[in-house]
């Protein structure tokens, strides 16, 4: 931490103080110095960028941009921060993208929604939203949302003819023969979901690959600023539906934070638990999904059907399955229902049942490891250049898990390891879904017996002890909390303002973002069969890709 | 080796004992049915005070409020399920006790909407209030009201002699006053 800090201290600031055990938090003068200080942090270690985030304060005239840098190997993180003129000319920065190519699309984001314009990256461009927002840079707080909205028919159809021309101009003018061509893999596909891959090939040897991301975006980070402190969980649950509960403790840690407001421990304990159904319902699609990607569906019934066991628990808690609005700020949103650790209990066995003959029929089976053993291998450095999350790390051998370096909720009372794999293939990457699966259902029981030691010593009320009483109004602050999503970390970053009564801004950062962008280096070379097997090895969700 | 074969036997001859029915008809009969289950909404007009929370939570708008020519509730909440996210936050907004006037427990399996623009528009739950509840709550209203205002009179009334009298009273004391000092003089 001190190394980093005498870095910093070298450039004109307005504070460097620690934040959170594991932060430094900056506010730098000028922006000029922000590629130097990235050389330097980069020399004592931190190598990643989680995040780029912009806020617009209209009333001061200012964007502040805030950079989120990771030092993956010795969990320390740094926040910096500038400010910028509002005013589109002069509202640029330098982009940190050669030195740490994790930022890339993250600043294609910030420039598409807030019209930062990033210097020096190497193919700046409109990104991830649809093209009738281009150049007007939604999330300012000067855009007119309503206004747009009116001519959302016309824009649709603008969009479709745009496209159809070039379609006929492509027809006429691009070369007939040769054997190169363009592929687009979805967003029909069966396995893609709702994402583009534009594939160039020769035969079907893969070239080049372009993901063309943004067809589920909500733009919900701006949908939670329309929103009460409570009802923006409605937004936030819908970044994904596979892993329901993390991203509502996530904002709701944030929340709290600022508010200044502790939990109970009982609340807790029902975050790591609801967390970790989560992440089983999210594990179970994902690993099921591999095959599915692949063809076999089978195992995709199989993973299916013990997911519905989960969630008959979160609809025991909460009356809905997907979407269950159950975490919100001041603890979880309902008592705990009689006979609920049963239910739970009864999910786990069901898993732990079907445990043997997945590792018979499907983990250990021996085609499928012909297929995917030393297939797209992701090196360390990769994912530390990458910044590759959560089990895509960790079947690398990078020992990272936010549950374990940055406690939230209940986990500083879990015991737990990191669980990794070696060899950071298609297979590992398989396999460690897999062996998170068993993790999480020690830690659940782990969970479900101090809850029932708490309640037996009347030290836990679960009928009264699940929420504490937030303030109607928020003071003005700002947060940052992460959680180890189902499938890496997701940061948010909360900014309120005096008496608030809904988020100023929230950013979502979410790891598929990150997955997605390394499709292109880990496909080259590959055939059109490799496809749907590394695709779906990443595990990648459009929800939280688009947002 | 020959121990795991005939583990792994015995594992698939259990399972063709087990139950073969696979599917449930989930449009007639529940797979599983939690008592919080989150669906179609039940609005109770005559707990409902009108006080518009539900409406102003609701993330999506879902909800509109009827007019109601009454005082209290002036209007109640209609809710349409098409918009609707079932997210439960006008439940927990619901300032009634004990019971909330209105409540997301128990969907049905008639809570789906034909696929047409014209069923997912008459998706709504609507409330009919009868005519002559309305009647009658207008009936009370006006009792109400007559007694309040012949409460109110007869407060003013009190209140007036009251205020009569003490005048009487001070005046009486200030001639007295006025009495002891022409005779003090
Ligand atoms: S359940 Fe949620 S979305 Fe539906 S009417 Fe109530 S507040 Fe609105
Ligand atoms: S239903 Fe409840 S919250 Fe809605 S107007 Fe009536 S009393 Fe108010």
């Amino acid at each position: 931490m001190e190394a980093i800090k005498n870095v910093l201290g070298k450039y004109e600031n307005e504070y460097i103080e620690d934040y959170k055990p594991t932060w430094v938090k900056a506010k730098f003068k000028n922006p000029k110095d922000l590629l130097n200080i990235v050389k330097d942090l980069k020399e004592v270690g931190v190598e990643t960028c989680s995040t780029v985030s912009p806020t617009d304060f209209i009333d001061e005239n200012k964007i502040e941009v805030n950079y989120f840098l990771e030092d993956l190997i010795n969990k320390k993180n740094v926040w910096l921060k500038f400010d910028l003129p509002r005013e589109l000319e002069e509202c640029k920065i330098d982009s940190i993208t050669p030195l740490m190519p994790s930022a890339d699309w993250h600043e294609l984001e910030a420039y598409s929604t807030y019209g930062v314009k990033f210097e020096g990256h190497p193919n700046l461009r409109y990104f991830l939203i649809s093209a009738d927002y281009f150049g007007k840079f939604p999330f300012r707080k000067d855009f007119d949302w309503k206004k747009h909205e009116e001519s959302l028919i016309q824009n649709i159809d603008d969009i479709t003819s745009e496209w159809l021309d070039e379609y006929e101009e492509n027809k006429k003018t691009l070369p007939k023969d040769g054997s190169e061509t363009v592929l687009h893999w979805g967003p029909t596909h069966p396995a893609s979901g709702p994402i583009r891959l534009v594939v160039g090939v020769d035969g079907e040897n893969i070239k080049w690959v372009d993901p063309d991301i943004g067809y589920v975006w909500r733009a919900l980070e701006h949908l939670v600023e329309r929103k009460d402190f409570v009802g923006a969980i409605t937004s936030v649950e819908r970044i994904c539906f596979m892993d329901n509960p993390n991203p509502m403790i996530c904002y709701s840690e944030a929340v709290e934070e600022i508010a200044g407001k502790e939990i109970t421990r009982f609340a807790k304990l029902m975050r790591v638990l609801l967390g970790e159904i989560g992440r089983c319902a999210s594990h179970l699609i994902s690993m099921g999904g591999f095959f599915g990607n692949a063809g076999l569906h089978t195992f995709v019934m199989w993973t299916m059907d013990i997911r519905e066991y989960f969630l008959d628990v979160l609809e025991d808690y909460s009356g809905a399955r997907i979407a269950t609005a159950s975490v919100e700020p001041g603890g979880v949103r309902y008592p705990m229902p009689d006979n609920w650790l049963e239910t739970l209990e009864k999910a786990i066995k069901k898993y732990e049942d079907t445990v043997p003959d997945m590792l018979d029929i499907f983990i250990n089976n021996p085609l499928m490891k012909t297929r995917a053993i030393n297939t797209a291998k992701i090196s360390r450095e990769d994912v530390i250049t990458n910044y590759m999350a959560g089990p895509i790390a960790r079947a690398s051998g990078v020992k990272l898990d936010v549950r374990i370096d940055e406690p939230y909720a209940g986990y500083d009372e879990i015991e737990m390891d990191y669980v990794t794999c070696e060899n950071g293939d298609v297979y590992d990457r398989l396999y460690i879904f897999f062996k998170e699966l068993n993790q999480s259902m020690d830690i659940m029981k782990q969970a479900i017996a101090k809850i029932k030691e708490g309640i037996e010593k009347g030290e836990m009320n679960p009928k009264k002890d699940h929420l504490v009483r937030m303030p109607r109004r928020m003071p003005a602050g700002e947060a940052v909390t992460r959680v180890e999503w189902a499938r890496g970390e997701m940061l948010m970053h909360l900014v309120t303002g005096e008496k608030a009564t809904s988020p100023y801004r929230l950013k979502l950062k979410a790891p598929s973002v990150n997955h997605t962008m390394v499709l292109d280096s880990l496909l080259r070379g590959k055939t059109l069969s490799d496809i749907p097997l590394i695709y779906g090895s990443m595990h990648i969700c459009q929800g939280d890709l688009d947002r | 080796m020959l121990l795991d074969i005939a583990k792994k036997m015995i594992r698939v001859t259990k399972s063709i004992a087990e139950d073969r029915i696979a599917t449930i008809d989930a449009s007639k009969e529940f797979v599983h049915h939690s008592d919080m289950f989150r669906g179609k909404h039940e609005i109770d007009y005559e707990t409902c005070t009108g006080c518009d929370a539900c409406n102003k939570i609701c993330p999506v708008d879902a909800i509109v409020m009827k007019p109601l020519p009454l005082k209290k509730p002036n209007k109640i909440p209609e809710v349409n399920l098409a918009i609707c996210i079932f997210c439960g936050l006008c439940e927990d907004v619901c300032p009634t006790k004990p019971e909330k006037a209105i409540k997301l427990s128990g969907g049905d399996f008639d809570m789906r909407a034909g696929g047409d623009h014209e069923a997912q528009d008459n998706f709504w739950v609507k409330v009919e209030v009868p005519e002559d509840w309305i009647e009658q709550r207008k009936e009370e209203e006006r009792k109400k009201a007559e007694a309040a205002a012949k409460k109110k009179a007869e407060m003013a009334a009190k209140k007036k002699a009251e205020a009569e009298k003490k005048a009487k009273e001070e005046a009486e004391a200030k001639k007295e006053a006025e009495a002891k000092e022409a005779n003090n003089g």
